[in-house]
């Protein structure tokens, strides 16, 4: 990996981090915050691309790891991969490369604002969402034994928040495609 | 110390940032000037290998340039903006680090940090957060970091840029304390006005060549 | 950033890293490998001891427990509506035990202890060519050491939006935030290549 990239991989890192310390931030039409740093991982996809993004967030979990309280409520340390709600920890990995994956391939330079954004979104639903939560629920259902369907159905509340904060990773992703663009770019 | 420039030059494209020029430079003390897009930097960075040349070759001590290993190790480079040169929370972790990955053992890189940090009383420094330092205070770890390794040549880009008077002040008096090779990019024509060489760059090319009364005359011609 | 680890001389702060996370890994397994309800209270019981055995004020020791055990409390909870009580049991005996010796790791544990461990683990993934095993611990040392630079340049920003007479939104801030974050790459890396720290070393 080339510095350059490590470093931006490691910056997003710290952005993520961040977003963990941060009030979090209202959107106007709703008002409920957000909290971001589920948000950050989508952002990580959208902006900086499958293998940087995946790379923020896997330094992210090696932070927890080690002991650092960096996720959101100052939560951190091994015990933080003990919860029934570890599936949604882990999968943060595969969601930044599913959306950076997508990203890559659907959003190009040249496209007008909005397919661009829905290229974003739909990047940071199949990452932030359905991959995500994949991992999510097939964790809660065999680890912390509530089954499949419990595990689904007890998810299914955080979704709607979860579409809000792909639809701002989308407006986020295009704004710095157009202001700094950095997302490698693949057919 | 001796850099040799053989019909050295950098294109991208169409757009050529530096002209091929020849010359050698040995002095202790070397000022390069020129305005914002001359080349000065260029210039700079083709020294430490950041840069390489597209025509001719940089010989630095001896050794080209384009064999990465052998030019880097001989020449430190202090950037402009003093807080990205830190990498690390905490000054001695990071003037350690750079040791580290020269493979030295424990004892021998604790060493070698104490006697940089001593060298430029910044002892002070040691165990402060990067992010609560000065600019000032940010140079001077970031030449303790850089030199921790022993270069012989240090070139500095627009050291004193981003800094108040008296951190200025500061990094003017630790430039003139240095034994080691110095070539300072810089506007801060006052920092460079004994020096015995100076380059002046403009649109690409070198323009002048001479000691500082001489060399910065010739600047404010360019300029006006 | 204040790390998790607590200073101490107990047992465990005696062990090595590397002991500590293979008894973590077993531990993890050995729970998963049964649902008897009697070895799972003692599970509890015993880890438990240990974790309050370290060393931290019970106060501080619980606060840190509090958010993954409300989770785990939640959960179990949630599960009684769907399974039988057998289940919901199990998970909370076994996810909390797991919790208190996972947690007792973390306590006693040293963050340069833990990178050591790391980088020890990544060198023969560097053989495969996958990763650089120095490179994890710049990486952990360039997050600590950028975050505050982030935070502050958060408040920068949201005070240039008061001053506007704004309210600071995601896209307003965030997009901000991550351009002039991510900008300061370039000179970061360069840094870091002028000072020859990624050469790999003979």
């Amino acid at each position: 990996m080339s510095t350059r990239d490590l470093v931006l991989s490691a910056l997003f890192a710290a952005i993520i981090v961040a977003l963990g310390i941060l009030p979090p931030i209202t959107l106007g039409f709703i008002p409920v915050p957000i909290t971001a740093q589920s948000l950050g991982v989508m952002m990580a996809g959208v902006v900086l691309g499958a293998q940087r993004g995946t790379v923020a967030v896997l330094i992210v979990l090696v932070l927890v790891a080690i002991g650092l309280p960096v996720l959101s409520g100052g939560r951190g340390g091994l015990a933080a991969f003990a919860a029934p709600t570890t599936g949604f920890l882990i999968g943060w990995v595969f969601a930044a490369f599913t959306t950076g994956y997508i990203s890559e391939r659907l959003v190009k330079h040249g496209q007008a604002a909005g397919m661009q954004l829905t290229g974003f979104f739909f990047a940071a639903m199949m990452g932030g969402i359905v991959v995500l939560y994949a991992f999510g629920i097939v964790y809660l259902a065999f680890a912390a034994q509530i089954g499949l369907k419990a595990a689904f159905t007890g998810s299914m509340a955080f979704i709607p928040g979860d579409v809000i904060k792909a639809f701002v990773a989308a407006l986020v992703g295009r704004a710095v495609m157009a202001g700094y663009p950095l997302l490698p770019v693949k057919s | 110390m001796n850099i040799r420039f053989e019909s050295a030059g950098v294109s991208y494209g169409s757009r050529t940032a530096l002209q091929p020029l020849t010359l050698e430079l040995t002095e202790k003390r070397i000022a390069i000037i020129g305005l914002n897009g001359s080349g000065k930097t260029t210039f700079a960075r083709l020294i430490n290998g950041l840069t390489k040349p597209t025509t001719g070759r940089v010989i630095v001590n001896g050794r080209d340039t384009s064999d990465e290993k052998a030019a880097l190790g001989d020449v430190g480079f202090i950037f402009q903006s003093p807080q990205n040169q830190i990498i690390l929370p905490v000054v001695r972790d990071d003037i350690a680090f750079g040791l580290k990955s020269r493979g030295l053992a424990k004892a021998a890189i604790e060493a070698r940090v104490a006697e940089v940090l001593d060298r430029f009383n910044a002892g002070h420094l040691a165990e402060r957060r990067a992010h609560e330092l000065s600019g000032g205070e940010l140079q001077m770890a970031a030449l303790c970091s850089v030199l921790a390794t022993g270069p012989d040549i240090l070139i500095l880009d627009e050291p004193t840029n981003q800094l108040d008077l008296r951190n200025r002040g500061l990094v003017q008096g630790l430039i003139e304390s240095l034994h080691e090779s110095a070539i300072v990019i810089t506007h801060d024509l006052e920092l460079i006005s004994d020096y015995p060489r100076v380059l002046v760059f403009h649109q690409g090319q070198l323009a002048a060549d001479a000691p500082a009364a001489e060399a910065i005359a010739r600047y404010r011609e360019l300029a006006a | 950033m204040q790390s998790l680890y607590v200073e101490g001389n107990s047992r465990l702060h005696l062990i090595s890293a590397r002991v500590k996370l293979i008894v973590l890994a077993v531990l993890g397994i050995a729970l998963f490998a049964t649902a008897n309800i009697a070895l799972l209270g003692f599970a509890v019981v015993a880890t438990g001891a240990v974790y309050f055995g370290i060393g931290m004020p019970v106060r501080a020791a619980l606060a840190r427990l509090k958010p993954i055990l409300l989770t785990i409390l939640i959960v179990a909870v949630f599960s009684l509506a769907f399974n039988p009580w057998h289940g919901a049991v199990v998970a909370l005996l076994r996810l909390t035990a797991l919790m208190l010796f996972a947690a007792s790791v973390t306590a006693t544990t040293t963050i340069a202890a833990f990178m050591d461990e790391i980088t020890l683990a990544a060198r023969p993934l560097e053989r495969l060519g996958l990763v650089r095993a120095d490179d994890v611990g710049l990486a952990v040392g360039l997050v600590v050491r950028f975050v505050p630079e982030i935070i502050g340049r958060y408040h920068a920003i949201a005070e240039a939006h008061h001053a506007r007479g704004l309210k600071v939104r995601p896209a307003t801030v965030l997009v901000p935030l991550i351009i002039l974050t991510l900008k300061d790459a370039d000179n970061i890396a360069a840094a870091i290549d002028a000072r020859g720290i990624r050469r790999h070393v003979n």
